[in-house]
């Protein structure tokens, strides 16, 4: 059933390179039925939450040290599986819009098998398996970068961010076997493993760094502006709004439950890093004059926000996190390919380069001023309601550093603002040589339709969300609790 | 049988026999009819593997000697022939390509080839000292001849002179150092050593580390890696390939015989080995990185490789031999295959040596980017691929060995991330989008699909099911 889901899009994804690559109906219908299949097969998972597990299980490696395929879906992992798959939808379909008719092929089947690695990463269950996925996934995004995206800029993004993600990955690597040293076995969730402190905390430091990188948070960064700048939309709104969460993902359900104390340990390390991004990328979004690098260091002080989260070790963060999580992905990807309408339209993300664009594309400002409203946290979208527990729960254990990040929700209000106004306020103002600007073509407006749908329903209803999430007490805080008793 | 006092059994000398054989023929055939076609002697010697291959096959999972002993066939020589006989057979149809290098004959030079393999399968196999060197011996004077066969390209004559320089200092080294140990064991059985091994006498000591300059040579371990660059980049492209696996894996086994017979536990006396490993990750990954000839960043590439293959050694360890040969058969897949494709896209010459060359390959040939996408995925142990688990492995070894396996264990991290950027350099230069005229390609010989269809099967299925080889490698006594 899980693996059927993982597999659905590699299939589509290699169903695809036998179409002919100049039928482009042919194409775009089953690129859109890989997506939308792996959609459907994910809301049957739905009713799992909070408590339910479904898992799948085969023997893989036996010998001195094992390994499985073992995939796994519960209460946590559900609410990633279900943001990558649709998140997909849309990025999928927006990349019907691909400047160069004879390259759609390859770029759809590389988008698809981006899903596929993220769907093996959140279902993993083995550490084996889950590392495969971690590299895995680094391909097809460098792959597009290099081949789709069309500029020398791109090429060279592409390098920034493959050595800096596959550098992690390799550290990671070495704490993964550092680990299955001890534990004989890369089965290693669920069980509690006594490792002697010190090596505990090599080992978190280890994964820590890779997760950290993927996230990214601040010292980390380097590779995220050049890369979100420079990504295709579709692209871009996959890794911003789903690839971003898998540092966090691997937080909390391998680092923090595997290593308990050394996360303690490391915690202010952590608050640090997450104050740091949490300002530093709203700072940054504030005197940024590209969209959509001014969205990507929003996303750098959101997702400082959920790491905060995580490391105050209380109990309503760990779902308020996850809220924010899914949140973030769907605003991010929303946002993205908003810009990327507009991109299409006026050949650039400068904001310098054009305004008032409202005045000819009505819709697509009301679409924007919904999506940028959301990533500010207007109270009613789904970003506030994550921002708001995150900010309540991580107050009661860390009073100092959440009143620091609390500056950012102010800053957040002048960069979203200004992404908003500079872009569809004032006179209208267009590049040279652009004609004037359309509106929302049908296929445009219904694909960011569900993601607008879900920033609503998610800002109004969020309890739904967090009462499917599991207690604390079946994850990572459940450890720290012990801990915090002992 | 018996002749004079010494037990031959033709079964465990099979193998070899059946490559003297095709040798022998291969010579014979050229000398009478002059001009028979370059196929029928690469076909004779192909056969001779085969048939080789074939006379492996009973010997699978059994630990036998002959030759009164100085010969075996065990857990150190049966996977690491196998190997041999495996490259020779590539290497063979790499030189049967159009435009191959081959000196022009055909026959003296797939002989050569074939004794060259001998060589290697006696090193795989010898238990003495004395056996060693003739099988270093063997290897290493063909090769000579064999680096020069691109005449009158002047960068082969280059390759050629200074492996026979350097390489027959390296053979100085390796007898002075046999002639120490022999002294300090009263016998050139390896096995007999282990007594001196473990008392560490000065004699020992002193003739195990000109020894092991004499296989860090061979092996290309950094700082002996010198003339690595410039021999494989001169070398007839079928040549390197062959350089670049078959004598690490010859040289791997009699590495790997002296380390568990002679030593059996993690000795003071390997720290030397650790530390010109290291010293090689580092190098050889550093050194890749700026190379715009493909054959030179696969040379530099084979000096980290095999840094990384000592890493199975590092605690002497019960799995150890197992990840060494995971490892190499590995590096064989994917080396092989990455030069199949090299050889392939010029017809066998030098055409596609330049990394330039590989400039938006995709688009031109998308089978043949993709195959030798897969190869670089693997060099670099991305998962999915043979090498990502033949790293998993080494890194087990590491890892699970002590303060020395440790560094190894990071010594080979910190190399992954280095070479990083060379591999997926070409890979890189194959996917950005063409500009300007279409360079026209032209290799598309079907020989050389068999090699390539081979290395992605086996690079795709060791990478997926690691099962399948760990298995057939821990049956082996």
């Amino acid at each position: 059933m899980i693996s059927a889901m993982v597999f659905f899009p590699l299939l589509f994804a290699l169903v695809l390179l036998c179409v002919p690559r100049d039928n482009g109906p042919l194409l775009k219908g089953v690129a859109l039925a890989g997506a939308l299949g792996t959609f459907a097969i994910s809301l049957v998972l739905l009713p799992l939450a909070p408590g339910g597990v479904v898992q799948d299980s085969l023997n893989w490696i036996n010998g001195a040290v094992g390994a499985a395929y073992h995939v796994r879906v519960d209460g946590i992992s559900l609410w990633f599986v279900l943001l990558t798959t649709f998140v997909t939808v849309p990025a999928v379909w927006a990349a019907f819009a691909y400047r160069d008719a004879a390259r759609l092929r390859g770029y759809l089947s590389l988008l698809l098998l981006f899903e596929w690695t993220l769907l093996g990463l959140f279902t993993a269950d083995d550490l084996l398996l889950f590392y495969i996925y971690w590299d895995l996934m680094l391909i097809p995004v460098f792959l597009a970068l290099v081949g789709f995206a069309g500029t020398p800029q791109a090429r060279r993004a592409a390098w920034t961010y493959l050595i800096y993600n596959l550098a992690g990955g390799l550290v990671l690597l070495a704490g993964v076997i550092g680990l299955v040293l001890q534990t004989h076995t890369f089965e290693v969730l669920g069980h509690g493993y006594h490792l002697s402190p010190e090596l505990a905390r090599w080992l978190f430091a280890a994964f820590a760094l890779a997760f950290l990188i993927k996230t990214p948070v601040f010292p980390l960064h380097a590779w995220m502006p050049p890369t979100y700048t420079q990504s295709p939309p579709s692209l871009v709104a996959m890794v911003s709004g789903v690839q971003s969460k898998a540092g966090l993902y691997a937080f909390i359900v391998f680092a923090m439950p595997l290593f308990p104390e050394a996360a303690h340990y490391f915690a202010p390390a952590m608050l640090v890093i997450a104050v740091c991004s949490i300002l530093y990328g709203a700072l940054l979004a504030i005197a940024e004059t590209n969209a959509k690098t001014l969205v990507a260091y929003s996303s750098l002080s959101h997702l400082g926000f959920v790491l905060l989260a995580l490391f105050a070790f209380n109990f309503t963060s760990l779902p308020a996190s996850i809220l924010m999580i899914v949140s973030h992905g769907i605003i991010a990807a929303a946002l993205f390919t908003l810009l990327g309408f507009i991109e299409d339209r006026v050949g650039t993300n400068d904001l310098g380069a054009y305004g008032g664009l409202a005045a000819g594309a009505p819709r697509l400002a009301v679409f924007m001023l919904i999506a940028a409203m959301a990533a500010l946290g207007l109270p009613g979208l789904s970003g506030f309601a994550g921002e708001f527990l995150i900010l309540i729960g991580a107050w009661q254990t860390q009073p100092v550093y959440t009143s620091l990040a609390l500056i950012a929700v102010v800053l957040a209000a002048v960069y979203a603002l200004r992404l908003f106004q500079g872009a569809m306020h004032g006179p209208l103002r267009e590049p040279a040589g652009v004609g004037p600007i359309a509106d929302l073509r049908p296929r445009e407006f219904w694909l960011v339709v569900p993601l607008l749908a879900a920033i609503f329903f998610l800002g109004i209803w969020p309890a739904w969300l967090n009462d499917r999430i599991p207690l604390p007490s079946q994850a990572a805080s459940s450890h720290a609790a012990t801990v915090e008793r002992s | 049988m018996t002749f004079q006092g010494v037990n031959f059994d033709f079964a465990i000398l099979g193998p070899i026999l059946a490559l003297v054989v095709a040798g022998l023929l291969v010579l014979l055939v050229d000398l009478v009819t002059r001009s028979v076609a370059r196929g029928v002697l690469y076909g004779i010697g192909f056969a001779g593997c085969a048939a080789a291959f074939a006379c492996m096959i009973p010997l699978y999972g059994r630990s036998v000697t002959t030759v009164n002993g100085a010969f075996a066939t065990d857990r150190f020589s049966w996977g690491f022939s196998a190997i041999l006989i495996g490259t020779l057979a590539v290497t063979l149809l790499l030189s049967s390509l159009r435009n191959a290098d081959d000196g022009g004959s055909p026959g003296s030079y797939a002989a050569l080839l074939i004794f060259c393999t001998i060589g290697g399968l006696i090193m795989a196999g010898a238990t003495t000292l004395i056996g060693i060197f003739l099988g270093l011996e063997e290897l290493s004077l063909a090769l000579y001849v064999l680096a020069g066969s691109g005449y009158p390209r002047p960068a082969s004559e280059e390759a050629a002179l200074k492996y026979v320089l350097l390489g027959s200092l390296a053979s100085g080294f390796l007898i002075y150092g046999s002639a120490l140990l022999y002294g300090s064991a009263g016998s050139v059985s390896i096995a007999a050593l282990a007594a001196s091994a473990a008392s560490l006498t000065p004699l020992f000591l002193t003739g195990f580390a000109l020894l092991l300059v004499g296989l860090a040579f061979k092996l290309a371990l950094s700082p002996f890696h010198l003339w690595t660059p410039d021999v494989y980049e001169g070398s007839p492209i079928a040549i390197t390939a062959f350089m670049t696996v078959a004598v690490k894996a010859a040289t791997f086994a009699v590495l790997a015989r002296f380390v568990y017979t002679a030593f059996g536990h993690d000795s003071v006396a390997l720290v030397p080995l650790w530390i010109l490993a290291i010293a090689s990750m580092l190098v050889g990954s550093f050194g890749a990185l700026r190379q715009r000839n493909l054959k030179r960043l696969l040379a530099y590439s084979s000096i980290s490789q095999a840094g990384f293959m000592v890493v199975a050694l590092a605690g002497v360890g019960e799995y150890g031999l197992s990840s060494l040969l995971f490892y190499l058969v590995a590096y064989a897949l994917m080396n092989l295959g990455a030069f199949a494709v090299i050889a392939m896209l010029g017809d066998g010459d030098e055409a596609y040596a330049d990394i330039d060359a590989y400039r938006a390959l995709f688009y031109r040939r998308p089978w043949v980017a993709v195959a030798f996408t897969l190869f670089l995925f693997s060099l670099a142990g991305i998962p999915g691929t043979a090498g990502f688990f033949g790293k998993v492995l080494l890194l087990e070894q590491g890892f699970g060995a002590g303060p020395w396996g440790v560094a190894l264990g990071c010594a080979l991290i910190a190399g992954s991330i280095v070479s990083i950027y060379a591999y997926f350099k070409v890979i890189w230069l194959m996917f950005v989008p063409q500009e300007g005229e279409q360079p026209v390609t032209a290799g598309n010989s079907p020989l050389s699909w068999i090699p390539i269809g081979l290395g992605v099967a086996g690079v795709i299925a060791l990478g997926v099911i690691p099962q399948l080889f760990v298995s057939l490698v821990s049956a082996a006594p």
